[in-house]
C-alpha cells in the first residue's frame, strides 16, 4: 500500500513539475503575443482544439495524449487559417471574424464530444476533461510530453527574441531595415497556438488564454526590460500552474483550469497593487508626494 | 394525444415538446442577434465574448444566494457581473495602462474561473453543473413548465420571449441613439447624446441576452449566436435596419434546424445550433451577390475567358493581316482549348493547318483591335510614351472599351487610319 501511495505521490509531483514547465514555457510566450499587443490572438485558437481532439479520437480510435494534442495542434492552426481566410475574403472586420472563430469551432467541438458516445464510440469519455483541465487524470509520461513542449517552446523564443523584440515595439522600423514581420508574427501566434495546445490537458479549451495572457501583464509591472518581464512571466506562470494543479489534487471534484487561472490572478492582482513605481499604491504614493503622475498609455510604451 | 400523434411529433419533431424546445431556442438566438447586430457594428464582438463568460460568476452567486435559474434574482447577478467586467476593464486600462484586450482577456478569464469554481460549490440539484455551464440543455427546459391560461408553457420559453420583447421595445424606443453612437461616437457626443450611458446600456442588453441564453446554450457558446447572424446579416446587406431582422431571422432558423439536426443526431443542441450559424455565415460569404465569394470567383473566371477568347480572335486577325497564315495557329494547349471554343460557337473557321475569321469573328476581332490600336494612337498623343510602352497598357485596355468609347478616341483624333506603329485601325463592325 506505502508502495501504491508512494507511485501515486511520485506520478502528482511529476505530473506538477511537467504542468508547471507548461505555466513557465506559456508565460514566456505570453509575453511576445501581449508585447505585440495581439493578447487574444490565442483565443481562436484555444476554442479550436476541441474539434482536434474529438477528431483525432474519431481517426484514430486511441486516447493517448500525444494523439490528441496533435489533432489539437491541427485544429488551432485550422482556426487560425479559417481567420486569416474570413479576413483576407471577407467584408467582416477582425473582432467580429475572430469571435465568430471561436462560437462556431467550439460549437464543432461540443456537437462531436457530445455526440461521440451516442455515436458507438463508448470509450470517448473523458474527452470533455479538455474543456476545462483535469489533472488527476495525466500520467508522467503525459508530464514529459508537456515538459519536451515546453522546453521546444522556450527554445524557440530565446531564438527569435531580439527579432520579436524590436516587430514589437516598432514594426514599421523593423520592415523598413528588412525584417521579414509577417514571419515574425507567424511565428508568434504559431508558439501561441502550441502553448495553447500543451496548457489543454491542465487548464482546457475555454481558459486556456488565460495562461498566455495574463502572466505576461503581471510580469509587465515590476519591469521595463523585456528580458526580466520574460523570465518574470514565466515564473508567474509556473508558479500559477503549479498552485493550481496543487489545489486540484486537494480538491479531486475541481477542474484544475479555473483553479490555474485564480491563481494567476491572484498573482496579477499583487502586481497591479504592489509593484514598484508602476503598481496601483506606488503611483498613489508619487502623486501623494505631488510628483509627476506616470500615465500608463503613454506613446511608445509598447504592451501595456 | 394518441399514441399515434406521439410517435408523428416525435418522428417530425413538431410536437409538443419539440415546438417548445425550437420556440425557446428561436427567441433565445433573435434576442442575441439583436444585440449582437449592434455589438458587431461597434467593432465590439470580443466585448460581447467576454461579457457572456463574465456573466457566469453572477449567476453561480444568484443561484447560490437562493435565486432560481431564470428569475429575476439571476438576471441581476448577471447584469451586474457584466457591469463589473467593464468597469475592471476599463479601470485596468486607466489605472493599469492595459490595453483593451489584455484587460478584458485578464478579466474575462478569471471571472469565469471564479464562476466555474462556484458552481462546483453549489450544492447539489441547484442546476447548475460544470456541463450546463459549457453546454446547456435545451433539450430539458420544456420540462419545467408554468401554467398561463391553464396551459403548460415551459417557464424558459416565457423569460425569452419576455426577454426579447423586452430588447425589441429597447431596440425601438432607442434607435436612432443607438444608430447615431455606432456610426458617429464624437458627433453623438456633440450633440448631447448620453454616449456612455448608451453603451452601457447595450452592454446591459448583452448581458440580459446571454443570461436568458445560459440555460439553453450555456455561457460560452453564446458568442456564436451573439456574433455569427450579425456577421452574416453584414454581409447580405448594407442598411442596420435590414442587417437586425435579418440577423434575427438568421438566429431564429438556425436555432431551428440546429435543435432538429442535434435530435437526429443525438448530439449537444447548443453545439449544432452554432455549427448551423456557421454554415449560415459560410453560404452568406459564398453566395452574396456582387460580392460574395462566389459572384467574385465567376465574375474573374468569366473575364479571363472572355480575354483569352478576344485575345485568340484578334491573334488570328492580325495573322490576316500580315498574311502570315502559321501565327494564326494556337500555341499552347489553352490557346488550343480556345480556338476549339470558338469553332464551335462559329467565330473560327478551320483552314487546313491553320485557321481563319469566320464574319462574326472578324467582326469581333476587329473591334478588339481597334480598341487596341486606339488606345495606342491616343496614348501615343497625350501619355508621352516612348513606342515600346504603349503596347502592354493598350493589351489590357482593349478588353474594356465599349463603342462609344472608341468612337469619342476616334473624334480624339486629327486624322483617323494608323495607329502610332503605322498599323491600320479598322473601322467600327
Amino acid at each position: 500500500m506505502t508502495a501504491a501511495a508512494g507511485i501515486l505521490a511520485h506520478n502528482t509531483v511529476v505530473v506538477a513539475l511537467g504542468v508547471a514547465a507548461v505555466g513557465f514555457a506559456a508565460g514566456v510566450v505570453g509575453s511576445l503575443c501581449v508585447l505585440r499587443k495581439r493578447a487574444l490572438a490565442g483565443d481562436a485558437a484555444a476554442h479550436a482544439t476541441l474539434v482536434g481532439v474529438a477528431g483525432a479520437f474519431l481517426a484514430t480510435g486511441r486516447r493517448d495524449l500525444a494523439t490528441l494534442l496533435a489533432g489539437a495542434l491541427v485544429a488551432a492552426c485550422a482556426g487560425l487559417g479559417m481567420l486569416v481566410l474570413v479576413r483576407r475574403f471577407t467584408r467582416t472586420r477582425d473582432d467580429a471574424a475572430t469571435a465568430l472563430v471561436i462560437g462556431v469551432s467550439f460549437g464543432l467541438g461540443i456537437t462531436l464530444v457530445s455526440g461521440l458516445p451516442a455515436w458507438g464510440y463508448a470509450n470517448s469519455a473523458g474527452l470533455e476533461q479538455f474543456l476545462l483541465g483535469h489533472t488527476a487524470a495525466l500520467t508522467a509520461r503525459d508530464a514529459w510530453l508537456l515538459a519536451a513542449v515546453a522546453a521546444v517552446a522556450v527554445a524557440a523564443v530565446a531564438a527569435i527574441l531580439k527579432e520579436a523584440t524590436l516587430v514589437a515595439f516598432d514594426a514599421a522600423f523593423a520592415a523598413a531595415t528588412g525584417w521579414p514581420v509577417s514571419g515574425i508574427d507567424y511565428a508568434i501566434v504559431g508558439l501561441v497556438a502550441l502553448m495553447v495546445v500543451a496548457g489543454l490537458p491542465a487548464v482546457g479549451a475555454v481558459l486556456v488564454t488565460a495562461l498566455v495572457v495574463i502572466p505576461p501583464v503581471a510580469a509587465r509591472f515590476w519591469t521595463d526590460r523585456v528580458g526580466t518581464m520574460v523570465v518574470l512571466s514565466g515564473l508567474i506562470g509556473l508558479a500559477a500552474a503549479a498552485v493550481g494543479v496543487a489545489a486540484s489534487a486537494a480538491r479531486p471534484g475541481l477542474a484544475t483550469g479555473p483553479l490555474v487561472v485564480i491563481a494567476a490572478a491572484g498573482a496579477f492582482a499583487v502586481s497591479f497593487l504592489c509593484a514598484p513605481h508602476r503598481g496601483w499604491i506606488a503611483r498613489r504614493a508619487e502623486a501623494a508626494r505631488g510628483l509627476t503622475v506616470r500615465r500608463g498609455d503613454d506613446e511608445g510604451e509598447a504592451g501595456r | 394525444m394518441t399514441s399515434s400523434t406521439l410517435v408523428g411529433d416525435l418522428a417530425f419533431g413538431l410536437g409538443g415538446i419539440h415546438a417548445w424546445a425550437m420556440a425557446t431556442a428561436a427567441v433565445i438566438a433573435a434576442s442575441c442577434a439583436l444585440v449582437g447586430t449592434l455589438l458587431v457594428v461597434r467593432r465590439m464582438s470580443l466585448v460581447g465574448d467576454a461579457i457572456s463568460h463574465a456573466v457566469l460568476p453572477g449567476i453561480a452567486v444568484a443561484v447560490l444566494a437562493g435565486g432560481r435559474p431564470g428569475g429575476p434574482l439571476v438576471f441581476l447577478g448577471a447584469v451586474a457581473a457584466a457591469m463589473l467586467t467593464v468597469w475592471l476593464t476599463q479601470g485596468l486600462r486607466a489605472a493599469g495602462g492595459l490595453t483593451e484586450d489584455a484587460g478584458a482577456g485578464v478579466v474575462f478569464t478569471t471571472l469565469f474561473a471564479i464562476g466555474v469554481v462556484l458552481v462546483g460549490l453549489a450544492p447539489p440539484g441547484t442546476h447548475l453543473d460544470a456541463a450546463c455551464v459549457l453546454y446547456g440543455e435545451l433539450a430539458f427546459l420544456p420540462f419545467d413548465t408554468i401554467s398561463i391560461a391553464g396551459q403548460p408553457v415551459p417557464r424558459a420559453f416565457v423569460a425569452g420571449a419576455t426577454v426579447l420583447a423586452g430588447l425589441v421595445a429597447a431596440a425601438v424606443a432607442t434607435w436612432k441613439l443607438q444608430v447615431f453612437t455606432a456610426f458617429d461616437p464624437a458627433g453623438a457626443r456633440m450633440a448631447g447624446i448620453p454616449v456612455a450611458a448608451v453603451t452601457t446600456g447595450l452592454l446591459a442588453a448583452t448581458a440580459v441576452a446571454t443570461v436568458a441564453s445560459f440555460d439553453a446554450v450555456g455561457a460560452v457558446l453564446v458568442v456564436a449566436m451573439l456574433v455569427a447572424p450579425a456577421a452574416a446579416a453584414e454581409l447580405l446587406t448594407r442598411r442596420l435596419h435590414r442587417m437586425v431582422v435579418v440577423a434575427m431571422a438568421l438566429g431564429a432558423v438556425a436555432a431551428c434546424v440546429g435543435y432538429l439536426a442535434a435530435w437526429r443526431l443525438h448530439t449537444s443542441a447548443a453545439g449544432m445550433i452554432a455549427v448551423v450559424l456557421g454554415l449560415e455565415y459560410a453560404a452568406a460569404a459564398a453566395l452574396t451577390p456582387d460580392d460574395g465569394l462566389a459572384a467574385r470567383l465567376i465574375g474573374r473566371v468569366r473575364l479571363a475567358w472572355r480575354v483569352a477568347r478576344e485575345d485568340r480572335l484578334a491573334t488570328v486577325w492580325r495573322a490576316e493581316e500580315a498574311g502570315n497564315r502559321a501565327a494564326a495557329r494556337p500555341q499552347t494547349p489553352h490557346e488550343a482549348v480556345v480556338v476549339r471554343w470558338l469553332e464551335f460557337t462559329g467565330h473560327l473557321l478551320r483552314d487546313g493547318s491553320s485557321w481563319r475569321l469566320s464574319p462574326a469573328g472578324r467582326r469581333e476581332a476587329e473591334n478588339v483591335v481597334r480598341s487596341h490600336r486606339l488606345w495606342e494612337a491616343w496614348l501615343g498623343r497625350h501619355a508621352d510614351l516612348p513606342l515600346d510602352h504603349l503596347h502592354p497598357p493598350a493589351e489590357w485596355v482593349e478588353h474594356h472599351l465599349g463603342a462609344e468609347m472608341r468612337e469619342r478616341l476616334e473624334a480624339d483624333m486629327d486624322e483617323r487610319a494608323a495607329d502610332p506603329h503605322g498599323r491600320e485601325i479598322p473601322p467600327e463592325a
